[in-house]
């Protein structure tokens, strides 16, 4: 049954393609479609919603020593090798995926430029997917190396992040000359979401290339701020706002597997149940919460968390 | 038990009780050491070094030779070394690298634009010539009552008249010395005519009285003429309390105990006298022919003038002593003037809504028509009146010094030598100062003037950063940009962030105040701003940057600094006074501190012009235009 009163929204979120083919000058064998949404997520009565949420999954340059054993013996041995790693993904079932640079960090390897071109250019060739590639974290290393990474992958219509009021420059120009998508990323305020989007489009950036990152805290830890925060977005967008009309994306995995609810062992808190479990449905259910809220890329790393994620969005997706 | 301690390298020594702070200790014995957070400990500003004697000390993190002067008491015999920065003697406080203990100074009186002749002359303190007619048999009247009677003929005063038992003691020596050719000096104290003075003669024409505005940075004081109601000449000084925190709440917190207000109301008292005394040397006039003081200030200013606890006004729910206090004697407050000369205070609204904005409102007039009117005031608090005659709402918004020229690298008061208006073409720089002087630093108007033009000639980009390499006037000094517009005058990123957070906090006051009362900005008849930033404020500017709403440029008007205008009115007229009365119980009080809608308001706003471009359409079409043109030259370049 329809319901008796259905809004008509004047506006509607960008559509954003990640990935380019080879005839597109690239080098994927499929690409992802993302936003052009014209109602709040799933009300197809209302308007329409051409292109499901995507999932990522994580890749990092360097092993990750603080993840629990949960997550990493899903992995197995691959952790040391970006690309086996990215591969593994590939046959996770993930839509895209993310690499994240680590390595740079002066306070780890402090890898040069150099280095992270050909860890990003080993990834590409192992994988057939579209490429997120973020920095280490640390404003001025990851300004210094964006250009170059830019370069080494023009054409492949990566999504480059994360720029923030302090880097956009330098990641805006990268992102121009490699002819990539960017994620702008400010701390959980619209108008601050707002105003970087934009600072980035005064630079000649087109609108509808840019990817925001509201922050994305944890379940239980600043989830329900988030969520607002992406509904007020949409609605924004819905009502015309250009400049908050963007995709959203959000890094579930990393605020997951930080949580003491997904670390702490049976003996500790055997209320909890089983730590085998415990991760994994933080993971989902936060993930199944920001898609709801609005989000259009949701960014895990247990590959349990991918394949009952994608059950849920299927089962949304239908009309 | 009591120590004595000695203060280096001026030589000063202080016998003070066992346990005093040191910053207390300084203060006392008149040296003066910068702190911005009223002994608190928080600042860390009031750095000194113990040169002999033990230190006992509650200071957490130490980790320099220094110690804070106010979390150090002490127990002993001590000598003290304050460092220059630290330091500094009366005339020579350092705020920010410039002075704040300014001497008094002439400054621009403002021109009321109101038309204030609708107040019929009743100054709240009258001289009247008198001739009595002698004693006879005939006529054997008191002396007290002959002197009522003949008040009673010109019908100047209302019918309820006293005099005080020590002037009555003196009036048979006086009117027989004066064969009964007095002038008497009345006092309108809260509704009653007091005969304040018995003078030989006629000193009808020398009656004076002095209109003051206590404004949480600056005090401006005008000497009036009430008998010519003409003001014959106006001074100006940096609020001397500024030594004990910059904003209204560390000075409440400071006068926590009563040591401290003490010595922010003899602060501030002493700065008004130092006014007063500088304007009547220059007009060349007696202290005694001085009758009367008007004071409009916010209610934190007055309490701390009146010396009444303000500790309240902080606390939920923010409640002040009284919003309107009685007349009373000068002397009573400390202010120098006629022993027997008057006190009185604008009456103010609420905790954070003072009798400055009732006196700006009274002298803007904006409660006389029935055309909507906002009126903006650019001070530290920045208020906001939106009204007409039959209704007032306000809010108040912290603003902060800046529109004074407080807070920045070179910022100043409007005063000669202040760069008022800046341009920059083809990376020349041009400039206006006041007096057209060689300039000294830079004053609210002028902080306008320079941001604006720096943000249109893109040198700052619309979140207030500077974008590099845009001019050679732009320098990286300490890790920050600086864009000097002379060899020593310049403006500092902090400093533009600083007024960027200014025009949000005055901004988004107006947006909430008009969303809150179900109107649209095109609705306001009549935009009035008071504020002392200069001789002119420049409306068009004030709107690239998103201070002012986008509305046509004839509906604003700058009225200057509306607290003293409205002061005077009230010094001259006891039916402005009444006026003001009935404008402060009228006002509706909107606390922003608890309204949803500011913060979200208030983030939106600080951004050049806004987050929201939709709100400023005129803005909105020319960056369109702009984009359009830019587009255009590039395809052609192609």
């Amino acid at each position: 049954m329809e319901p008796a009163i259905i809004e008509k929204w004047p506006g509607r979120t960008y559509e954003l393609t990640i990935g380019a083919t080879k005839e597109e000058g690239g080098s994927r064998s499929k690409k992802v479609k993302l936003g052009g949404m014209s109602t709040l997520p799933f009300l197809f009565f209302e308007g329409t919603i051409p292109n499901p949420p995507a999932v990522a999954m994580e890749v990092w340059d360097v092993e990750p020593t603080d993840w629990p054993d949960v997550l990493k013996n899903e992995y197995g041995d691959v952790l040391t090798d970006p690309a086996k790693w990215a591969k593994k993904c590939e046959e996770f079932g993930c839509d895209l995926i993310c690499l994240r640079l680590k390595s740079a960090d002066p306070d780890l390897k402090n890898s040069s430029a150099d280095e992270i071109t050909k860890t990003v250019k080993n990834v590409l060739s192992a994988t057939s997917l579209p490429l997120i590639i973020v920095g280490c974290g640390n404003n001025e290393k990851d300004s210094s190396i964006i250009m170059s990474i830019s370069e080494s992958t023009k054409g492949e219509n990566c999504l480059l992040g994360v720029a923030t009021k302090e880097n956009y420059k330098t990641f805006t120009a990268a992102a121009l000359s490699g002819g990539h998508s960017i994620i702008a990323e400010t701390p959980l305020d619209i108008n601050l979401e707002k105003q970087l989007n934009i600072l980035i489009t005064d630079m000649g950036f087109s609108s509808d290339r840019i990817v925001i990152h509201p922050s994305t805290g944890g379940l239980g830890y600043g989830f329900e701020y988030c969520y607002t925060i992406i509904e007020r977005t949409r609605l924004a967008a819905l009502s015309g706002d250009k400049m908050m009309s963007q995709p959203i994306i959000t890094f579930i995995g990393q605020e997951t597997w930080k949580a003491k609810e997904c670390k702490s062992d049976e003996t500790e808190k055997p209320e909890w149940g089983p730590l085998s479990e415990r991760g994994v449905l933080w993971e989902t259910t936060t993930s199944v919460g920001y898609i709801q809220a609005g989000s259009d890329i949701i960014v895990v790393n247990h590959p349990s968390s991918v394949k009952e994620v994608r059950n849920y969005i299927q089962k949304l997706m239908i009309k | 038990m009591s120590c004595k301690i000695k203060f280096l390298p001026s030589d000063k020594e202080i016998t003070v009780t066992e346990g005093t702070d040191l910053l207390s200790a300084a203060m006392m014995s008149g040296i003066q050491i910068y702190n911005s957070c009223g002994g608190e400990g928080v600042c860390g500003r009031c750095k000194v070094k113990i040169v002999k004697g033990e230190i006992f000390t509650d200071e957490k993190e130490k980790n320099d030779e220094y110690v804070l002067a106010c979390r150090t008491v002490c127990k002993a015999d001590m000598e003290v070394f304050v460092p220059e920065e630290f330091r500094v003697e009366r005339a020579e406080i350092l705020i920010k690298g410039k002075e704040i203990y300014t001497p008094a100074e002439p400054t621009d009186i403002t021109p009321a634009v109101f038309e204030e002749k609708i107040f019929k002359l009743s100054p709240l303190s009258l001289k009247l010539h008198l001739r009595l007619p002698k004693p006879s048999f005939d006529d054997t009247v008191a002396d007290l009552e002959r002197i009522f009677r003949e008040i009673k003929k010109t019908e100047t005063a209302g019918s309820v008249m006293q005099m005080g038992l020590a002037n009555i003691k003196k009036l048979p020596s006086l009117l027989r010395a004066a064969n009964f050719d007095i002038t008497v000096t009345l006092g309108n104290r809260n509704g009653t005519t007091e005969l304040v003075m018995v003078e030989p003669c006629d000193t009808s024409d020398k009656n004076f009285g002095i209109a003051v505005d206590i404004g949480t940075t600056t005090v401006v004081a005008y000497l009036v003429n009430l008998g010519e109601q003409k003001i014959l000449s106006a001074k100006a000084m940096y609020n001397p309390q500024v030594s004990f925190g910059e904003d209204v709440i560390t000075r409440i917190i400071h006068a926590g105990d009563l040591a401290g207000l003490d010595r922010l109301h003899h602060t501030v008292v002493d700065a008004i006298n130092d006014l007063i005394i500088s304007l009547i040397i220059e007009n060349k006039i007696s202290l005694n022919d001085v009758n009367c003081v008007v004071c409009a200030g916010n209610t934190t200013m007055i309490h701390l003038l009146l010396k009444v606890d303000p500790s309240n006004i902080r606390r939920a729910p923010y409640i002040p002593v009284a919003n309107l206090f009685p007349v009373i004697r000068a002397a009573e407050a400390g202010i120098k003037i006629n022993p027997r000369g008057l006190l009185s205070c604008l009456p103010c609204v609420s905790s954070y809504v003072g009798g400055d904005i009732t006196a700006g409102v009274l002298a803007s007039g904006m409660s006389n028509f029935s055309q909507l009117t906002l009126f903006i005031d650019l001070g530290t608090n920045g208020e906001v009146v939106l009204g007409n005659k039959d209704f007032l709402v306000c809010c108040s918004t912290s603003a902060g010094p800046c529109f004074e020229g407080g807070g920045l690298k070179c910022g100043i008061r409007a005063q000669t030598g202040a760069i008022e208006n800046f341009g920059i073409t083809d990376d020349k720089i041009s400039i206006k100062t006041i007096g057209n002087t060689s300039p000294i630093g830079i004053c609210g108007a002028g902080i306008i003037s320079i941001v604006a033009e720096l943000f249109e000639k893109g040198i700052i980009d619309k979140s207030g950063d500077f974008v590099s390499g845009s001019s050679k006037h732009l320098k990286k000094t300490d890790e920050d940009y600086e864009f000097f517009i002379t060899g020593n005058i310049s403006i500092t990123h902090a400093d533009i962030k600083n007024f960027i957070h200014s025009k949000g906090a005055i901004f988004s006051g107006i947006e909430v105040l008009i969303k809150k009362m179900g109107i649209d900005f095109h609705q306001l008849s009549r935009i009035i701003i008071a504020g002392g930033l200069g001789n002119a404020l420049d409306i068009e500017k004030s709107i690239i940057l998103g201070l002012l709403p986008d509305l046509p440029k004839e509906k604003f008007s700058f009225i200057g600094n509306g607290s003293i205008t409205g002061c005077k009115m009230c010094l001259l007229s006891n039916g402005a006074m009444k006026k003001a009365e009935d404008i402060a119980q009228k006002m509706t009080y909107i606390d922003l501190s608890t309204d949803n809608e500011f913060m979200n308001s208030y983030t939106a706003s600080l951004f050049l012009p806004h987050t929201n471009l939709d709100m400023f359409p005129s803005i909105k079409m020319r960056e369109t235009a702009a984009k359009k043109k830019s587009a255009k030259q590039t395809q052609k370049n192609i």
